[in-house]
């Protein structure tokens, strides 16, 4: 089986910040694979997906995506920014536009410069678009605006966005902790429904241990950066996942350090 | 509010010792108020009927007064795109958006009138000096609600569609535009009503348009037509305001 993502000894630290991000970072994840990025808030996860989405510069280490290596030190070209699909926990919609033009703005690395431009859609594009519409059960909702939806409606608009790239590799960032616990089982199926029925790899992150044990079939937790463990979703057990969440004490002059 | 405590007596001795201060200091002739009021009577009886045979010159005038506001509100945008850029916190470096919006508060505080008398001087009378006095005046507002409408783009979506491999132009045009332009053009309709109001009056100052008549007919007693300009008037001042709740609820 080919692989999707391939992360050799990764390492990173924001401008500014005092520790690193991302330390000595490697895991592999098999193209088609469902796999839960689990760790409390800070551990790194978005970093982590921000890089691999290629939003982010200045790391070491090696990185391939979908076959091709990342550079270090540059953005990947457009062509290849569509390939990979990003679904963020604050949606991260055109609140003033409607969902239609939303989920088409998805399409945008997929046409001519000129055309992405002008925003004029082919058929072809309007045709993917209902599609990933009636995929998320918001075929009635196109021509409605962004701001007058529910949190859940929301989110199946960024996830049908999402779709509409064709991306060939899913990330999401935390994408039902802005939602309540019953929408978040409900969109978090859905998401990893459509990766799957579309033969995609989905790798997404989540503070809620359940909730990763009930959509991936890998589990790889974090801390402080660092890989903690990376085990099948039937193989983790609770003390492994207690040690994620262990109480950190801020230590002056270093920062966050776990205690001992 | 309510007036309670040492703070709220203390406010009521305030406005009680400023009422004191107007009424002493004012020469309020209470002799003169009381004849007052056969003289109003006397004075708007001067003014009905109101004479209908100066149409010709309120459409002329109200023409101008338009030409002003419109001329006006096109100069005030111009100057207000990069001066909105300039006072934007999300766009210059502190340094810079401070002292351009304190530029932007001092133009605002210069009222509109001042700034045509002082233009009638400049450039001469006519509709000229209003519009040169309208766009200036209004910039101060309006370079201030642009750069608002620009520190209110959201980021999240820019990101989302860098993401999805669309570049710089297309996100400008699909992720940052759509957040801004409604806000713009409510903002510029915005404007463009009080340039219309504010600039009614302009020609009493010789700075063009239907104020000019107003202020040619009272002075030479002919109080019948300075009372059709002034029905005009508010008959435009009305239309404005319906035109501009109907067009506003369309950009929200
Ligand atoms: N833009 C930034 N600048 C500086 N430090 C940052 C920035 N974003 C995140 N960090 C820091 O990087 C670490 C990892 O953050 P993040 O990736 O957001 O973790 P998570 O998504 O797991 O909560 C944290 O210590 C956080 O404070
Ligand atoms: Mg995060």
């Amino acid at each position: 089986m080919s692989t999707a993502i391939e992360i050799d000894d990764l390492s990173f630290a924001h401008t500014g910040a005092d520790l690193p991000a991302l330390e000595r970072v490697s895991f592999r994840v098999s193209a088609g694979e469902s796999v839960a990025l689990l760790g409390p808030s800070g551990a790194g996860k978005t970093t982590l997906l921000a890089l691999l989405d290629g939003r982010l510069q200045g790391w070491s280490g090696r990185v391939s995506v979908l076959g091709a290596p990342l550079d270090p030190d540059l953005p990947p070209p457009s062509a290849r920014r569509s390939d990979t699909g990003f679904v963020f926990q604050e949606f991260a919609l055109v609140e003033r536009s409607t969902v239609l033009r939303n989920v088409l703005n998805g399409r945008l690395g997929r046409m001519s410069p000129l055309r992405a431009l002008m925003g004029s859609s082919t058929k072809h594009d309007l045709e993917i678009a209902r599609t990933v519409l009636a995929d998320c059960g918001i075929s009635d909702l196109a021509e409605r605006r962004v701001d007058s939806l529910s949190g859940g409606q929301r989110q199946r608009v960024a996830i049908a966005r999402c779709l509409a790239q064709e991306p060939r590799l899913i990330l999401a960032d935390e994408p039902v902790s802005n939602l309540d616990p019953a929408r978040a089982g409900e969109i978090l199926a859905l998401l990893a429904g459509a990766a799957q029925a579309r033969g995609a790899t989905a790798l997404f992150s989540s503070h809620q241990p359940d909730l990763a044990r009930r959509f991936a079939q890998r589990i790889i937790g974090m801390r402080a950066g660092r890989i903690a463990f990376d085990v099948p979703t039937s193989e983790l057990n609770d003390d492994a996942t207690a040690e994620l969440y262990r109480e950190v004490e801020p230590i002056p002059g270093i920062g966050l350090r776990a205690v001992s | 509010m309510a007036f309670r405590g040492f703070g709220g007596f203390a406010t009521s001795g305030l406005i009680a010792a400023a009422i004191l201060w107007s009424f002493a200091t004012t020469d309020v002739e209470l002799s003169r108020l009381m004849s007052a009021g056969p003289r109003i009577a006397d004075f708007l009886g001067r003014m009905f009927p109101p004479d209908p045979t100066v149409m010709a010159e309120i459409k002329k005038g109200s023409a101008e007064t338009l030409r002003i506001a419109i001329l006006g509100t096109l100069g005030a945008v111009i100057l207000s795109v990069p001066l909105g850029i300039l006072a934007s916190e999300t766009m210059v470096s502190p340094a810079v958006f401070r002292s351009i919006r304190t530029l932007l508060a001092f133009i605002r505080a210069i009222p509109l009138i001042l700034v045509a008398m002082l233009m009638v001087g400049a450039v001469g009378l006519g509709p000229l000096p209003g519009i040169i006095a309208v766009a200036f005046h209004a910039t101060g507002m309006l370079a201030k609600f642009y750069a608002e409408a620009i520190d209110g783009v959201s980021r999240a979506p820019i990101a989302a569609l860098e993401s999805a491999g669309a570049g710089p132009l297309v996100r400008l045009r699909h992720a940052i535009w759509p957040q801004m332009a409604p806000v713009i053009a409510r903002d510029t309709i915005f404007r463009f009503e009080l340039n219309l109001r504010e600039s009614l009056i302009l020609g009493i100052v010789g700075a063009g348009g239907i104020g000019f008549y107003i202020q040619t007919y009272v002075r030479s007693f002919q109080y019948d037509k300075a009372a059709s300009v002034t029905i005009a008037v508010v008959v435009m001042v009305m239309a404005i305001e319906a035109i501009n709740v109907a067009l506003r609820r369309r950009f929200t």
